[in-house]
């Protein structure tokens, strides 16, 4: 039997801070798009007195300020999908909302709710660790920012405070990008690996970052320090992504095995790489 | 707890339901206390599609949204799809096409295309629909006549 809840929908952000920081904590769950927590309330191990939907909370919004792109928390994948402009500045991303789901889930899923939630085999937290993307909080002490890889703490954990709710994502800056990921079934199973690579125009280095493993998405830190050039060489770039696939925790589960595992990181990273470079040579 | 009152319009027709509550999923308002049988109960995952509704006119997966949540939202369920020429072009184009097996997925993949073509527009190509509809599973496996009904839309309204 599913959980009974009563179901609170603050009018404000102000309303909805204060709401967070009455009760015991776990008393209460914060409901965005609600795709994959209406899934958890089914289970009788969650069981939280009140709900908090964000629904009225003016957060539905997508911003360009010069090059910066700031994504309101409880807008849904899909109006993300559908803006021209992400698509052009940020293919990646768009190849990794794409990958959420199909598009009735994606009219209400939400970038706010993914990151929250913190699945580790979530496909948009990669892409968001490759284009160095901000979390803005907004908490009872006020507003502060995080970097997305020190949000993420673990599996389902990420560094968010008890009071505190996600506002915005903030893209610095537009980058060549792309998302890969390889599954049993493509349209209906979670990535047994996924990668994520772009490359900043302004420091001229690449980020590479890996899903779908637990316990969080994670940057690859030793593979990226090996790719120099903008267009890396065979064996650049097979030595990069042969250190990647030796240096992750990498476990075998039902989805996959380790040595399966290892093999895609490898060709996944060096297709996403050759992909990106591909795509700033052509002018994009 | 005392839930307040749930409005909707359901396929054209207010109405208004006491008692339902903060915890009920959409699709078991529709259901059981709407007696709309046609939205059918797949996964409760998100994972099947069978349970697509048109919320506002946009696809909706109804097991994974609160009833409450959509409070004020206009529906449109597999009964009241035809009232409209979007929703009849498509169950016409399904009919045609024999695009079904047990018929469980159907209810779902014909109010995913229409809220698609609602999106998109008649112009959209049949890539670009069959690719949309990737989030809908037919375990007959009766893709084919699916997609021919698909290809079968006409180009521009109807």
């Amino acid at each position: 039997m599913p959980a009974s809840f009563t179901l609170v929908t603050p009018p404000s952000v102000e309303a909805a801070v204060a709401e967070l920081a009455t009760g015991a904590p776990g008393d209460v769950l914060v409901l965005a798009g609600g795709t994959d927590l209406l899934f958890d309330l089914d289970s009788p191990r969650v069981a939280p007195k009140r709900v908090l939907s964000l629904r009225r909370l003016p957060w539905r919004t997508l911003d360009w300020n010069g090059p910066v792109l700031t994504v309101g928390s409880t807008l849904p994948l899909r109006a993300l999908e559908e803006d021209r402009e992400v698509a052009d500045r940020h293919p990646g991303l768009l190849q990794a909302v794409r990958a959420v789901g199909g598009v009735p889930l994606r009219h209400r899923a939400t970038l706010g709710g993914n990151l929250g939630r913190a699945a580790p085999a979530s496909d948009l937290l990669p892409v968001l660790l490759a284009l160095d993307a901000e979390v803005d909080l907004v908490g009872p002490n006020g507003a502060r920012s995080l970097p997305v890889d020190r949000f993420l703490v673990g599996s389902r954990r990420t560094a968010i405070g008890p009071a505190e709710l996600i506002r915005s994502v903030r893209f610095p800056e537009p980058r060549p990008s792309a998302y890969l990921w390889q599954r049993v079934r493509p349209e209906h199973d979670i990535s047994q690996i996924a990668v994520a690579v772009a490359r900043s125009p302004s420091d001229g280095r690449w980020r590479l970052a890996v899903g779908g493993i637990p316990p969080r998405a994670a940057r690859l830190p030793e593979a990226e320090a090996r790719l120099s050039s903008q267009a890396p060489g065979d064996a650049e770039l097979r030595a990069a992504a042969e250190l990647a696939a030796q240096k992750l925790p990498i476990a075998a589960d039902r989805r996959a095995s380790e040595e399966y595992r290892r093999h895609l990181v490898a060709t996944l990273l060096e297709r996403a790489v050759r992909t990106v470079s591909a795509s700033a040579n052509g002018g994009r | 707890m005392t839930p307040s009152p749930l409005t909707l319009t359901v396929n054209g027709r207010g109405r208004a339901l006491d008692g339902v509550p903060d915890s009920e999923r959409l699709l078991d308002t529709i259901r059981w206390r709407l007696g709309l049988k046609g939205t059918k109960e797949g996964c409760r995952s998100g994972e099947c599609g069978a349970c697509t509704v048109l919320v506002d006119g946009v696809s909706t997966l109804s097991c994974l949204t609160l009833a409450h949540e959509v409070d004020g939202a206009s529906l449109t369920t597999i009964e009241g799809v035809a009232d409209d020429p979007v929703g009849r072009t498509v169950t016409e184009a399904f009919a045609r096409a024999g695009a079904l097996q047990c018929g469980y997925c159907t209810p779902g993949f014909v109010l995913a295309l229409v809220g698609l073509l609602k999106e998109r527009g008649w112009a959209a190509s049949t890539d670009e629909l069959l690719q949309d509809l990737s989030g809908n599973l037919c375990r007959c496996t009766g893709y084919l006549a699916i997609a021919r009904a698909v290809a079968a839309l006409p180009r521009e309204a109807p």
